[in-house]
């Protein structure tokens, strides 16, 4: 029998006054498997743990119940405390005589009775508790980053300065993502390119980063710490290490094709280089627009490559990875302007996104720099800028905000302005929100000195009426109806997670929303991991967010990871689930109610693996036989302690 | 083919062209527009209240009296009269309640209704059941390429669930004209509402209105605009010499009934008769064309 | 003195339920002590044998808390949770068991208030009900 002690807290007056804490020290003296009990003043200071430590050092206590406050406070206090002595931290039980007792019913007598059930369910359950041990599994210390944007840039760089490994797996022909297309960042309007760049650079460079672009992940097997991960690598018809930048290829090559990296308003040839900083900085082929070469159909840039880099026989590859942690952050799309079919279908040329007029903005882009409207070339002169749009709008499009388009407007007219000094910049916005560091003093910056007019009310309809784009829209502010006769139209697309990641979270299996971005473990206090173990989110992948956010979230995963990789071992929770191979009948009604898939059946046995298990115990209440139990929560502690509740 | 059909008031009189129209060209694909016995004016307002079931009534008691006829559906031409007894069956089937309640105020009739008749417009008719194929068959003297614009009006693409095509973008219409031989023009105000009752009311705004979609029409290189509604053919038609007094650079445009331009290019006659009834002269851009 | 007072077993869900408890405790706010609490992980972990037993042992009422839908800490178990009490109503009634001595709550744990509320309404109900019907059955092993 197990030899328990009773420690009843006084918590000062706050148990005190309400409980009859002496009356319950002389009642349960006598209760069953009680071999020591006593009262004090405050059980969680010093002297409180110690009279814990000389009680269970004198009476040989295999175990004791703590009558205090709620465990959340105080739980892991008293089982380091017994630790210490060499009692397993599993043979502790906290009865919640305060928050749940005496703070919360009037009559001493009644709160006394109650608290006495409350410390005979505790020991009740203690009884039966066994001395667990952390389940472990070996670790492997390395970390697949899937995405190579700035979130995936950034954490794949504080992992790797940290002495791990990192496999960066990108699915585009260079990392960059999104930011390396922008041309300036608000609210500093910084180069984006020039403070990207040597984080790439870096990056390409890493002695521990392997990258792997125009990659896709195709499977992960395996569980937290252990995974396999299985990676598609397009064939390689240039090589890396021989290409030397030069450029004839190109020059010779007679496809012409829309260029992604400037959002469809410049053309590039079927073998070509992204964009001049690509990592890595290597030439590719477009083999869905390249002629072709099975049979050779042009073969130009063959001739054309001195280095001789480039290989039609090539052929996609698949590596295995040895991974410990991934990390996704896969990023943004842009809702599609497509889908406006109030704002025309994304059939007319001077209606844009914002990543196209990033572009046109841009040194680097189709207009290098200068401000031209795509269709003819000309000056816009008016120019309307629509925030929200597609975002806010659940009974068409998106119900959510997406975060960064009050910002970046607002960047683009300043932009506009500084660009063309008699043109005319008109917002039109719902709300403006500019919440982050020195972002609102921009907003009113550019308002106040840049000339730029802000409506507040939704843009109805946009059309095309000679070469000009009519905008009706509201202002709700005076009440009334507005048409503005523009040149070039922006429209702040919302935010959506990137192309491809619904197939890929189904790889992954991990948790998305409605719209598609991950679902954090916990919106508050756990925002950088997923609900799955092993896996950590960053960047836009998990909602829309700024720059400044993105990479402090990308910095807060690789801190996680490290953490985690300050262990030789991967550590979980032990009150898991269990199954008694005799009573288990392989029926399998256990393994569906497992949300992490927890659960296999094995030679016609249901088993466990415990890496996974979480311990909620939804396959435990399933089981019709019960093989399955929780430890340290079985039926049979369940049951004591309804009966001893009931007396 | 027979289709079972509703005209409404205004078919018979100021838009009979509409009707004539219809028929005529109807006849030269085969079908016939019988119509219902003992219908009544459809009160072309839709109650948007559910505790007003007044303005409920007289639709009702049109698709009761189909039903009682034995007719599992009606066609409908006018795009008021289309829109106001489609949006009152759906107010009955969607709660019985509702059906129970209109029920209650049909003691004239012999029975009560059931909720089952079906409502159409010729547009869809002509898209789904009788088929453009058919149609570019029977094209005895297409339209040599008229520039017309569709002008849908709102009744025909409001409220979303009612809508007869798209409602941001419809084409059901520009499909019927290319296959009658005419070149569709998309024009930007082919949605926008005319103005409707407040012509009656406040006509300056109907003026203001019908100028905007014809001057859009016209920009975009509309020599004619078409519709299937009473109303926007009186805003956009006789409202013109109105809109000439108030716009100087006002270029007016005739205004066709869907129907009146089939039935040309189905082989039929311009008949006079219907010229009478359009209030800007349809018949010089006609000639000009070679159309008669 | 001998005035009914209902006996209740209370079946809180560890990450949300009893948090929500937790904080009435830290408000103060005042209810009855008729119920006693036994802590799962998860509400999905409450057995229907666990409630059948409690009211064959005595109890004249069975409360349990969970995690709003959608909420829930491993994903799904609340919507187990449901299904099983409402198939467990249906066969306490052919027990001849009033299906309303088991009450479901979602209560989370921000919702102090809730919880509190929710013993008192609940705890007079049951004492209006009555002491539950004895069950006959074999005793637990």
């Amino acid at each position: 029998m197990k030899k328990i002690g009773v420690f009843i807290c006084h918590c000062g007056v706050n148990i005190k006054d309400t409980v009859d804490v002496e009356y319950l020290t002389e009642k349960l003296a006598d209760y069953k498997g009680v071999e020591h009990i006593e009262n004090y003043m405050f059980m969680c200071s010093d002297p409180g743990q110690n009279l814990v430590k000389e009680a269970i050092q004198e009476n040989k206590l295999d175990g004791v119940v703590i009558a205090a406050c709620s465990p959340t406070l105080h739980e892991s206090t008293f089982q380091n405390a017994i630790e210490e002595i060499g009692i397993n931290k599993y043979q502790l039980e906290i009865a919640n005589i305060r928050e749940q007792c005496s703070w919360v019913h009037t009559s001493r007598e009644e709160a006394t009775r109650k608290a006495e059930l409350i410390i005979k369910t505790a020991i009740e359950k203690l009884r039966l508790n066994q001395s667990l041990e952390p389940v472990t599994a070996p670790l492997t210390k390395r970390v697949l980053v899937i995405g190579g944007g700035i979130a995936g840039i950034q954490a794949a760089l504080d992992i790797a300065d940290g002495g791990y490994e990192v496999v960066l797996v990108e699915k585009k022909p260079s990392i960059g993502g999104h930011m390396i297309q922008l041309s300036e960042t608000f609210p500093t309007l910084d180069c984006s390119q020039c403070i990207l760049t040597p984080k790439m650079v870096q990056v390409g460079k890493h002695k521990n980063i392997k990258l792997y672009v125009n990659s896709q992940v195709a499977a992960v097997d395996g569980f937290a710490g252990n995974f396999t991960v299985t990676i598609n690598r397009k064939a390689q018809y240039v090589d890396p290490d021989k290409c030397t930048l030069c450029g004839d290829c190109t020059d010779s090559c007679p496809v012409v094709t829309p260029c992604e990296y400037d959002e469809g308003l410049a053309w590039r040839r079927a073998i070509y280089v992204p964009f001049p900083q690509a990592i890595p900085a290597t030439f590719t082929i477009d083999t869905e627009n390249c002629l072709g070469f099975e049979p050779i159909a042009c073969g130009e840039c063959k001739k054309a490559c001195e280095p001789g880099a480039i290989n039609y026989d090539a052929k996609p590859q698949t590596f295995e990875e040895k991974i410990g942690a991934i990390i996704v952050a896969t990023g943004y799309d842009l809702y599609p302007v497509e889908n406006m079919a109030e704002y025309g279908y994304g059939k007319y040329p001077d209606v844009l996104n914002g990543l196209q007029f990033e572009r046109i903005l841009s040194a680097t882009g189709p207009t290098g720099g200068e401000m031209l409207r795509p269709s003819d070339g000309k000056v816009p002169k008016e120019i309307v800028f629509v925030q929200c749009s597609g975002s806010r709008d659940p009974e068409r499009h998106l119900s959510h905000c997406s975060r960064i388009c009050c910002m970046y407007t607002l960047k683009h007219a300043k932009l506009y302005k500084h660009k063309v000094p008699d043109g005319q910049p008109y917002i039109f916005y719902i709300d403006i929100r500019s919440g982050g560091k020195r972002y609102d003093e921009f907003i009113q910056q550019a308002v106040s000195e840049d000339g730029v007019v802000y409506i507040r009310g939704k843009v109805a309809k946009i059309y095309q009426e000679g070469d000009k784009m009519i905008v009706h829209g509201m202002d709700t502010l005076t009440g009334k109806k507005m048409e503005i006769c523009a040149d070039m139209v922006v429209l702040a697309q919302g935010i959506v997670p990137s192309e491809g990641v619904h197939e890929l979270v189904k790889t992954l299996k991990l948790g998305v929303d409605d719209v598609g971005f991950l679902i954090e473990a916990h919106p508050k206090l756990r925002p950088l991991e997923s609900l799955q173990s092993g896996f950590y989110i960053a960047g836009a992948a998990q909602g829309p967010k700024d720059i400044p956010d993105t990479v402090s979230q990308a910095s807060g995963a690789a801190a996680k990871i490290l953490a985690l990789f300050s262990h030789d071992e991967i550590y979980h929770e032990p009150i898991i689930a269990i199954v008694d191979e005799d009573k288990c009948s392989g029926c399998g009604i256990c393994i569906g109610t497992c949300p992490y898939g927890a659960r296999v059946l094995e030679n016609g046995v249901a088993m466990v693996n415990d890496i996974l298990c979480e311990g909620c115990g939804a396959c435990i209440s399933a089981c019709p036989s019960g093989a399955a139990q929780q430890k340290n929560l079985t039926d049979q502690q369940i049951n004591s302690m309804i009966k001893v509740i009931l007396g | 083919m027979n289709l079972p059909y509703y005209p409404g008031c205004t078919l018979k009189a100021n838009a009979r062209h509409f009707e004539d129209s219809a028929q005529k060209a109807l006849a030269k694909l085969d079908c016939e527009l019988e119509e219902m016995k003992d219908w009544v004016c459809c009160g072309t307002v839709f109650s948007m209240t559910t505790d007003d079931l007044m303005l409920q009534l007289a639709s009702i008691r049109n698709l009761l009296r189909a039903e009682n006829q034995g007719l599992k559906e009606i066609i409908v031409l006018c795009s008021m009269c289309y829109n106001t007894l489609k949006r009152s069956q759906d107010f009955i089937t969607r709660d019985q309640e509702n059906l129970d309640k209109v029920n209650k105020f049909m003691y004239m009739e012999n029975l009560k209704y059931s909720g089952s008749i079906e409502i159409y417009h010729l547009l869809t008719i002509l898209k789904d059941r009788i088929t453009y194929d058919k149609i570019k068959e029977k094209v005895k003297t297409p339209l040599k390429k008229l520039k017309v614009g569709a002008f849908y009006g709102c009744l025909l693409v409001r409220p979303e669930e009612f809508a007869i095509d798209d409602f941001e973008s419809p084409t059901i219409i520009e499909n019927l004209l290319d296959v009658l031989g005419a070149e569709s023009i998309d024009f930007p105000y082919k949605l926008e509402c005319c103005g409707a009752y407040q012509t009656l009311t406040k006509q300056e705004v109907s003026i203001k209105r019908s100028y905007e979609i014809l001057k859009s029409a016209h920009n975009s290189g509309c020599e004619a605009i078409i519709t299937s509604c009473p109303l926007c053919a009186y805003n956009l038609d006789f409202l013109q010499k109105r809109i000439e007094e108030d716009f100087v650079e006002f270029v007016k445009l005739p205004v066709f009934y869907f129907t009146e331009l089939m039935a040309l290019a189905l082989g039929e006659k311009w008949s006079g008769e219907w010229s009478k009834l359009h209030h800007v002269d349809p018949e010089q851009l006609l000639r000009d064309k070679h159309l008669i | 003195m001998n005035a009914f007072e209902p006996k209740i077993v209370c079946f809180l869900c560890k990450w949300c339920t009893y948090a929500g408890a937790d904080l009435a405790g830290t408000s103060r706010i005042k209810y009855p002590p008729n119920g006693v609490v036994i802590k799962t992980m998860c509400s999905s972990r409450i057995d229907p044998e666990h409630i059948l037993y409690a009211f064959q042992q005595g109890s004249d009422g069975v409360f349990i808390g969970g995690c709003h839908p959608g909420d829930c800490h491993y994903q799904t178990g609340n919507y187990k949770t449901q299904r099983r009490v409402l198939l467990l109503k249906r066969m306490l009634k052919q027990m001849g068991i009033n299906p309303e001595r088991l009450k479901l709550e979602w209560i989370s744990a921000s919702e102090g208030n809730k919880f509190a509320n929710t013993m008192i309404d609940f705890t007079e109900k049951i004492r209006n009900m009555g002491p539950v019907p004895k069950l006959s059955g074999k005793e637990d092993k």
